[in-house]
């Protein structure tokens, strides 16, 4: 079933003060890295449902990254500790459902960090290459 | 994980057997008061010598000191040794191995030809920092097992570059200034005595005293000015091959420069050996170049 | 109240940007552009040059009058850089601003796939589609007015700290001036001169500290610190703890009824205690009491009672006698005070220079550094301004000065970064050796020389020609004789070509700063980020130098990156300026993305209640059954809440679920599969 001209279908869901902020400094400092990333932007890491991540393998996603403050660092104090426990959580339900769990990935990037923005980025999309495409696609649409 | 902390393979080298023999059996004595076993590793070979072999060919180096690394593997011991040239190529090439899975790789690759392969399970010591760590020995202990207190010598610490640097990957902090060896020193009795750009190269190492004599006599000449100029009894080190470029040196930079010293060279061993109370027969010092007898008379 | 709304049949606008070559360059605009027109919902596509310049905003303007738009989509750069202006822009065509959307396609594409046209022109259309469902769903929203409390707070009394609380003050605002030591005046008064003028810097820095003193929109607040932040812009409850100081000013023996007393600054209590410390004023150079002020111009001239030191022997009460201005039993205060605005110029300590080993500082005696320096060759220092070798007390003739010590280094042991006043004020410690000491030599080790400040270069010049050594080359290692506990610098002259070992009398490190011990606390409690070496982060590094991403949180001076004192006069006067627009104002508008309870979904379980960091939510009785109540002044719109309702019965305004599941399906599920 490989596919040859499979591309990975990632999507990130980024908080908009450090990892958003991050991000575009990448761009101003003109780091390249893949394109396979698309990325929608919250408030807040806090904000993010894990049925929206659910949803997003559901979808066909082939990977889910959610990047926000370092600990410490929230905008709102402590929205990305919520965050983490929820990821933590949903972690070990994408192992029960047969899914593996690298494909869902949270990491910490400051509005300072355009660099690590890039090596995240290049890493995430190598991680998803690796493992392949999701074996939930079929139920996409 | 749990290893005997006093129970090491004993890996001898090269210089101290051959023109030291009082290191080798001071090194067995001296531990084995302070609570420490060294059991002969056999069937070592040369470290090899970092500067000779690595400097020709890395890869040679690697599964060489690899092979000896493998003989401790087999014994399940840590390895301890006495000279900072074997530290250099043991020590590092085991650290190398274990952070470098490709280099690791490479080295299995030559050593299955004689049945053997790289695991990773042991750690190198040299047996001075055996000796400082208080968790394995202690200055305390060393202080406790002197019945012969070397009062009045004032000594000068030479520590070697391969056993402390490169720093960034060592473990010995301060690699510029560095106090711990006198402390080791300071527990004999004697007095260790500072002096100009301790921490220059004897002169011998990296190949430099095989490749251009003249030029490594100039380095040693260089620390020995150093020294005398704050008047010394005796220098120690924890390094037979620089032992050996400060004793022989000093015969060899009469013989160049005409410039005289007649300044002692011990291994912080046979020291150590002193003061435990072994004899100087028991320590063969008299196959040094430099008399030591004014050094045990004031000792003594 | 608030329901899953069903808007009009959505009509979208697309407006794709060329941000001249910035986008153009790897982006197929019109491509993009063409895509977007074959999205639903999009009524009309559109691209231009530069989308942000007045007949670009004039393009969205139009298209909304014309064509009845209920969303805007504009592919461009950052919202973070022009989602403002866009919202301004949609808000000219009579639309609400808060139906605008904007596709990243520059910073997050174009300028990170710079050669790879296809897969980033691909990228840009799942952007756009991304945007446009969102955009479909988008509600009109009214940003909430707050007052702003007629108040500032600037925290950190050095010079840039002083220039903001005096310009604020002078603009009519009540300040509130903290600062953690005894003393206002910073780093600046323990300087002897100041380049290139050569003023004394303590002539010109009393005379401000006297200022602040007399102030009276100045609430001058020393040895406090802050201990809690509540609160945003407008309207941040800061809490202070006083620390105890064991001394009593007259006003405040006033308010205890002491006729006539608290500390006058006489310094009778000195006399009499008997417990002597280093002084950390004089870097411990120099000796002081238990009992203490840092030197003589301190403001505000009372006395401090150190007491981890202290050992409440009461001589000091006794000498102090009827002024009863020494209270030893003084326990610390905290009080809590409401402002608008904040600045933030906490500043800069010098890097422990000892862990470079190879320079032997704290091993050598006659290594110092050059904070120590200052203080050795100031008139009012402790050797009365007589440099002297701190090993034997003689006069050097010859002297090193190490520049890029622990700056500029990627060792890993010291900082990366220039700390760029260092070479300038080693240029001022040879002139000042020069003119003091009769046939001195100094010796500057260099990388660069970097005197770029006006009439600095001049300055360079000028030390040259006085007889200053320059030796362009890094330092490898200082070793001492330790018979003269003379130092052997050696470096490379790299002008040369040749190694030298240069025997000198004294060594001076021109030590690399790094952020006070204190700024990271800080700057967590106001919720401000820095940058990855510590220093605080700007909002803008170019457009925004004084402003954080904190709302009504501006910064000032060192603490956000190393600068001389006139950059940090300056520095300050704009945060100033900056931090008293809102309060001016009086009112500032807050991004209205609050949390909304859908009643009709929510079960009164109250699990949300803890969620949320600010205490926004509360149960309450409604209609005979328990839902879940926001208060909105609280809600700062994290969306913690609303990403963990177990029955999804939080709307978060702007980031509602239903737009961001459409966000997601239009990136999976929409497009070319
Ligand atoms: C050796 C040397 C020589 C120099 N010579 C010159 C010169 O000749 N000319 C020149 O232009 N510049 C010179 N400088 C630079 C000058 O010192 C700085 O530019 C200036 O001091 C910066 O002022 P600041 O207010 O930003 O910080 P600082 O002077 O560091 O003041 C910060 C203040 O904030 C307080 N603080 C810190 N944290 C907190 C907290 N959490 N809560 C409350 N208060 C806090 C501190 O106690 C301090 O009072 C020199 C620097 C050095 C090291
Ligand atoms: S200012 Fe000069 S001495 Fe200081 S770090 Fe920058 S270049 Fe080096
Ligand atoms: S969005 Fe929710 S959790 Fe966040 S501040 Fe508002 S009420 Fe609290
Ligand atoms: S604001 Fe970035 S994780 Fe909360």
């Amino acid at each position: 079933m490989a596919d040859e001209n499979w591309k990975p279908k990632i999507i990130a869901i980024i908080c908009n003060w450090c990892s958003y902020a991050g991000a575009d400094l990448a761009g101003g400092a003109r780091i390249q890295y893949p394109p396979d990333i698309r990325a929608i932007r919250v408030m807040c890491t806090g904000r993010i449902d894990p049925l929206f991540i659910l949803k997003a393998f559901q979808d066909g996603a082939d990977g889910v990254l959610v990047s926000g403050c370092h600990f410490g660092d929230c905008h709102y104090l402590e929205g990305n500790f919520k965050a983490a426990k929820r990821m933590f959580l949903l972690k070990s339900v994408l192992k029960n459902i047969g899914l593996d769990d690298k494909r869902l990935r949270m990491t910490f990037v400051s509005a300072s960090e355009g660099a690590k923005w890039g090596s995240v980025m290049t890493d995430v999309i190598k991680t998803i290459n690796e493992l392949g495409p999701s074996p939930l696609k079929e139920f996409a649409r | 994980m749990s290893k005997n902390k006093h129970q090491y393979a004993f890996f001898l080298g090269c210089i101290a057997p051959n023109r030291y023999p009082g290191i080798e059996a001071a090194a067995i004595r001296t531990s084995k008061n302070v609570g420490i076993d060294l059991l002969p590793l056999k069937g070592a070979s040369c470290c090899p010598a970092p500067g000779a072999f690595g400097s020709i060919d890395l890869n040679v180096w690697y599964a060489m000191a690899a092979r000896n690394v493998v003989l401790a593997e087999q014994m399940g011991m840590d390895i301890a040794l006495v000279c900072n040239g074997c530290y250099k190529s043991i020590w590092e090439v085991n650290h190398k191995l274990k952070h470098n899975d490709e280099l690791r790789d490479g080295v299995n690759e030559v050593l299955k030809e004689i049945d053997m392969e790289f695991k990773g399970s042991v750690d190198v010591w040299h047996l001075a920092e055996l000796y400082y760590d208080p968790e394995i020995v202690g200055v305390k202990k060393i202080a406790d097992s002197i019945k012969r207190p070397l009062t009045g010598a004032r000594i000068a610490v030479h520590y070697g570059c391969h056993l402390m640097k490169p720093g960034k990957e060592r473990h010995f902090g301060d690699t510029e200034n560095p106090m711990w060896i006198e402390e080791l020193v300071a527990a004999l009795g004697a007095e260790p005595v500072q002096y100009r750009n301790k921490m220059q190269c004897c002169g011998a190492g990296g190949g430099v005293r095989g490749y251009d004599l003249a030029h490594a006599l100039d380095i040693t000449n260089e620390k020995m000015i150093n020294m005398r100029d704050v008047g010394v009894d005796a220098v120690t080190e924890v390094c037979p091959f620089c032992q050996l470029q400060f004793d022989r040196g000093q015969i060899e930079i009469k013989e160049k420069f005409g410039a005289e010293y007649g300044i002692p060279v011990l291994h912080y061993n046979e020291l150590l050996g002193l003061a435990q109370g072994m004899s100087p027969d028991e320590l063969a010092l008299d196959l040094h170049a430099i008399d030591v007898e004014p050094f045990l008379k004031k000792i003594l | 109240m608030a329901e899953v709304k069903k808007n009009e049949e959505p009509r979208i606008g697309v407006f794709v940007c060329h941000c001249g070559t910035n986008i153009a360059g790897s982006i197929d605009v019109k491509a993009v552009m063409e895509y977007a027109r074959t999205l639903p919902n999009v009524i009309v596509a559109d691209d231009y040059q530069y989308m942000c310049s007045t007949p670009g905003q004039n393009k969205i303007a139009e298209a909304i009058a014309e064509q009845k738009l209920t969303g805007v989509v504009v592919a461009a750069c950052s919202p973070r850089l022009h989602e403002p202006t866009f919202r301004n822009a949609t808000k000219a065509g009579g639309l609400n601003p808060f139906r605008f959307e904007m596709a990243n396609i520059r910073e997050q594409n174009s300028w990170v796939h710079m050669h790879q046209p296809e897969e980033a022109t691909a990228k840009a259309k799942d952007a756009v589609r991304i945007a446009v469902a969102k955009a479909s769903l988008l509600e009109d929203l009214v940003p909430k007015s707050v007052p702003v409390e007629k108040a500032a707070m600037v925290v950190g009394g050095g010079v840039g700290g002083m220039q903001a609380a005096l310009d604020l003050a002078n603009a009519g605002i009540k300040t509130y001036l903290v600062e953690k030591s005894p003393t206002i005046g910073g780093r600046m008064s323990q300087l002897d001169k100041t380049f290139p003028t050569l003023d004394c810097s303590q002539c010109i820095l009393t005379p401000k500290m006297v200022d602040v003193y007399r102030n009276e929109g100045i609430e001058l607040l020393t040895y406090t610190e802050v201990e809690a932040v509540e609160g945003y812009i407008g309207n941040f409850d800061v809490t202070l703890r006083k620390k105890a100081r064991g001394v009593i000013t007259p006003a405040e023996a006033e308010a205890r009824g002491i006729v006539g007393g608290g500390c006058t600054g006489c310094g009778d209590c000195v006399d009499v205690c008997p417990v002597i410390k280093p002084n950390p004023f004089e870097l411990g150079m120099a000796p002081r009491k238990a009992v203490y002020i840092y030197h003589p111009q301190v403001s505000p001239l009372i006395y401090t009672v150190d007491f981890d030191a202290c050992v409440k022997c009461g001589l000091c009460v006794e000498a102090c006698g009827e002024k009863k201005a020494i209270d030893l039993e003084m326990k610390d205060e905290l009080m809590t005070v409401k402002v608008g605005t904040v600045v933030l110029a906490t500043g800069y300590d010098i890097f422990p220079i000892e862990k470079k080993f190879e320079w032997g500082y704290k091993n050598y005696d006659n290594v110092i550094t050059s904070l120590e320096f200052e203080r050795l060759i100031c008139a009012s220092g402790p050797t009365g301004g007589h440099l002297i070798r701190p090993s034997d007390g003689a006069t050097p003739k010859r002297v090193a000065f190490v520049l890029c010590a622990g700056s500029r280094d990627n060792t890993g042991v010291g900082k990366p970064y220039c700390s760029r006043f260092c070479c300038m004020y080693s240029l001022k410690h040879a002139h000042q050796i020069i003119e003091k000491i009769p046939g001195v030599v100094p010796y500057i080790f260099y990388m660069d020389i970097r005197s770029f400040g006006k009439m600095y270069e001049e300055f360079y010049y000028r030390i040259q020609d006085e007889g200053a050594k320059f030796i362009r080359g890094r330092v490898a290692n200082i070793l001492e004789d330790p018979v003269t506990k003379n130092l052997h610098v050696n470096a490379e002259d790299t002008l040369l070509g040749r190694p030298i070992d240069m025997e000198v009398d004294l060594v001076v490190l021109a030590a690399a700063i790094e952020p006070s011990a204190e700024t990271e606390k800080t700057r967590r409690l106001f919720g401000v980020s820095c940058s990855q070496d510590g220093w605080l982060l700007e909002a803008h590094p170019k457009l925004n130098p004084c402003g954080t991403t904190t709302a009504g949180v501006y910064l000032a001076g060192v603490c956000q990156g190393p600068k001389d004192i006139p950059d940090t006069v300056a520095q300050a006067e704009g945060a100033a300026s900056a931090a008293s627009i809102p309060i001016h104002r009086g009112e500032v508008e807050l991004e209205p993305y609050f949390a909304q309870c859908m009643e009709e979904k929510c079960a009164g379980c109250g699990l949300c209640v803890n969620q949320c960091p600010y205490g926004a939510l509360a149960l309450v009785e409604k209609d005979g059954r328990t839902v879940m109540q926001v208060t909105e002044a609280k809600c700062k719109g994290c969306g913690t809440c609303g990403g963990f309702c177990p029955g999804g019965a939080i709307w978060m305004q702007h980031f509602a679920t239903p737009q961001i599941v459409a966000q997601i399906d239009a990136f999976l599920l929409g497009g070319e599969q």
